[in-house]
């Protein structure tokens, strides 16, 4: 392959004309020949089936090429990913492609922005099922053109989700303002008649999320993004792996829907299989990602993004990532009707959920401008993440599983919660085996509810049983 | 805390290290103890502590945490920021010191050339070395005037 020395993209950067208009680019998707992803959405949810996508990223293009395409002949997933790498998704173009050019393998992702739209379109028209950009940038506004550009129709990220979980220093008022561009530009494209599917990162930090603080985050962002013109989007949620708290939180997202967006808005829940620390034995690891497709089922998901059994070992081979595919797809069989979730018992927790996202985000959304109330909501710790990498979020809160599994908050830092809420969630953790801050048992409990899995499998053992 | 006085520590997570949540758990139990953390958060430069001493020179410990084994090559820049009285209340460091699950006890040695006083194996360590290392600086403090 020759190599590279331009670098497409945005203005002020070389080559920054090399970008076709919108309307061109809409022109292109069209004559694809292929489905947006928000069709394949709209198809899988009329056709009440869960749509399957893995996550794969490769530097080199042939080599991405190849991937793409022996995914597609042996799982047949319903939308591939391309997942951008930690140079490009920092805006680093030069090193990105410094690297592809030396040591493409050394490349954690595709670096889309260093190949060029030509080469995006390249791998598109390799493949039939549509793409999705999948990365971890505050400010991915030159990667959203450059994908635009290639013909991607689904790009995940928000201004909060992709900052706060990836980010050390970068103030939300700048991450909230480049991710109001690239959903301003999915406006004028939607003008154009091309849907563009924005999903947001519900599953942040990975670790311990309790429902509601995912799904306020989402509402929020979901809200800038409808303001902005935006008309499809996907609200992931990552399991917990507690099968009610996770079809409730499923099955709030289009209650969530209804109450703070506009109509006209297609909105679709995406469940991400457990993100947290895997099961190393094969076997186990498939029972999770197994009994994550049957929730994203029961929970009426839209799309599954799954995980493999390699999950404890690091980015898996593609034997690997086909066989998490195909087990994750035997979850939509007809055959499983007979698996039922405990209606009573999700429908008390789905209303406990939305009181709780009620309370995080009504206040900032009764405030005039958006933006400014979540950045200072962040800053008072009105809004919140537990242990986010970046300062601007005070990380107040701290998550802690019930005895059951669930995850609630064993603090809730300044989240405007009432004393009902925090009543409710001190009653659940009652028993769990959280006596105060101490810091001995406070850390041994919580690395206990990060290794639930490994210590459920038996694969470990509890530490607070030493 | 037996006393209403005011406690503060500095709080961070070595430079090349992005471990969020001993980090954010051991803020949170200092806090419920009553302490006012300065949390410096995941990957800080030995820079950013000496930074953070100059704006609280009543801290009365750098806390830095450790998993990623790195922790010797993070710390390279402490013998010059110690040299330069950057960096003057005493350092401990905890967490997972070296790559490998086998621990040279050599390791903890190049720690404290380093310029690090207390090395901690166990977070439940911290508040009883605090306390110490404050007993030790009041006992300090009231032998001073005997001796100038």
């Amino acid at each position: 392959m020759t190599k590279i020395s331009y670098l497409p993209g945005h203005s002020g950067s070389p080559g920054a004309d090399t970008l076709p208009p919108l309307a061109e680019s809409v022109d292109y998707i069209g004559s694809l020949g292929k489905p947006t992803a928000a069709r394949v959405l709209m198809d899988a949810r009329d056709a009440g089936r869960v749509a399957i996508q893995p996550r794969c990223g490769v530097g080199g293009h042939e080599e991405m090429k190849a991937l793409l395409r022996e995914l597609e002949d042996q799982a047949q997933p319903d939308i591939l990913t391309l997942t951008i790498d930690s140079h490009t998704r920092l805006k680093r173009f030069e090193q990105a492609l410094r690297s592809l050019n030396r040591a493409p393998a050394d490349l954690n992702g595709y670096p889309l922005v260093s190949h060029g739209y030509l080469r995006g379109r390249d791998i598109n028209e390799s493949v039939t099922a549509p793409l999705e950009i999948r990365h971890g940038s505050p400010d991915a506004r030159i990667l959203f053109d450059v994908a635009v550009a290639s013909g991607i129709t689904s790009f995940e990220g928000g201004g909060i989700s992709y900052n706060l979980p990836y980010s050390k220093a970068v103030p939300l008022a700048e991450s909230l303002a480049a991710w109001h561009d690239v959903d301003t530009v999915c406006g004028e494209l939607a003008g154009l008649g091309l849907i563009i599917d924005r999903e947001l990162f519900g599953t942040l930090t990975a670790v311990l999320v309790p429902p509601s603080i995912s799904l306020a985050i989402s509402v929020l962002e979901a809200v800038l993004a409808a303001r902005a013109g935006v008309r499809c989007i996907s609200v992931s949620y990552p399991q917990s792996g507690h099968l009610v708290q996770d079809v409730a939180a499923l099955r709030a997202i289009p209650v969530l829907a209804r109450t703070y967006l506009p109509p006209g808005v297609d909105v679709h829940a995406v469940l991400h299989e457990f993100m947290g620390v895997f099961p190393k034995k094969r076997g186990n690891a498939e029972d999770l990602i197994f009994y994550g497709a049957l929730v994203a089922r029961l929970g009426g998901a839209s799309k599954l993004i799954t995980k493999t059994y390699q999950e404890a070992f690091g980015i898996p081979d593609t034997r690997a990532n086909v066989d998490g595919l195909r087990l994750a797809d035997r979850a939509n069989s007809p055959l499983l009707d007979f698996v039922k979730a405990d209606e009573e018992r999700v429908a008390d927790e789905l209303a406990w959920i939305v009181d709780e996202v009620a309370d995080i985000v009504e206040p900032v959304l009764a405030a005039p401008d958006t933006m400014t109330a979540i950045a200072d909501a962040f800053a008072a710790g009105r809004l919140d993440i537990p242990f986010s990498a970046s300062r601007y979020a005070k990380s107040e809160i701290i998550p802690k599983r019930d005895a059951e599994g669930a995850i609630r908050y064993l603090s809730t830092g300044s989240l405007p919660f009432g004393d009902r809420t925090r009543r409710h969630n001190s009653d659940l953790l009652k028993g769990a085996g959280s006596t105060g801050p101490v810091i001995g048992s406070l850390l041994t409990g919580l690395t206990d509810d990060i290794n639930y899995f490994p210590t459920l499998f038996r694969e470990m053992k509890r530490e607070d049983s030493e | 805390m037996s006393h209403s006085e005011r406690r503060l520590v500095i709080l961070g997570v070595a430079a090349s290290d992005s471990h969020a949540v001993a980090n954010h758990l051991i803020a949170h139990a200092l806090r419920g103890l009553g302490f006012e953390v300065e949390n410096l958060g995941t990957c800080t430069p030995v820079e950013e502590f000496a930074q953070a001493c100059e704006q609280h020179p009543e801290a009365e410990a750098v806390i830095i945490g450790s998993l990623n084994g790195h922790v010797h090559e993070d710390l390279r820049d402490l013998p010059a920021a110690r040299e330069a009285g950057r960096i003057t209340c005493p350092v401990i460091v905890g967490g997972n010191l070296s790559v490998g699950s086998r621990k040279d006890p050599r390791d903890l040695e190049r720690l404290h050339d380093l310029g690090v006083d207390l090395i901690l194996e166990d977070p439940a360590q911290l508040l009883p070395a605090l306390d110490e290392l404050r007993s030790d600086r009041t006992a300090d403090r009231q032998r001073l005037p005997v001796a100038s």
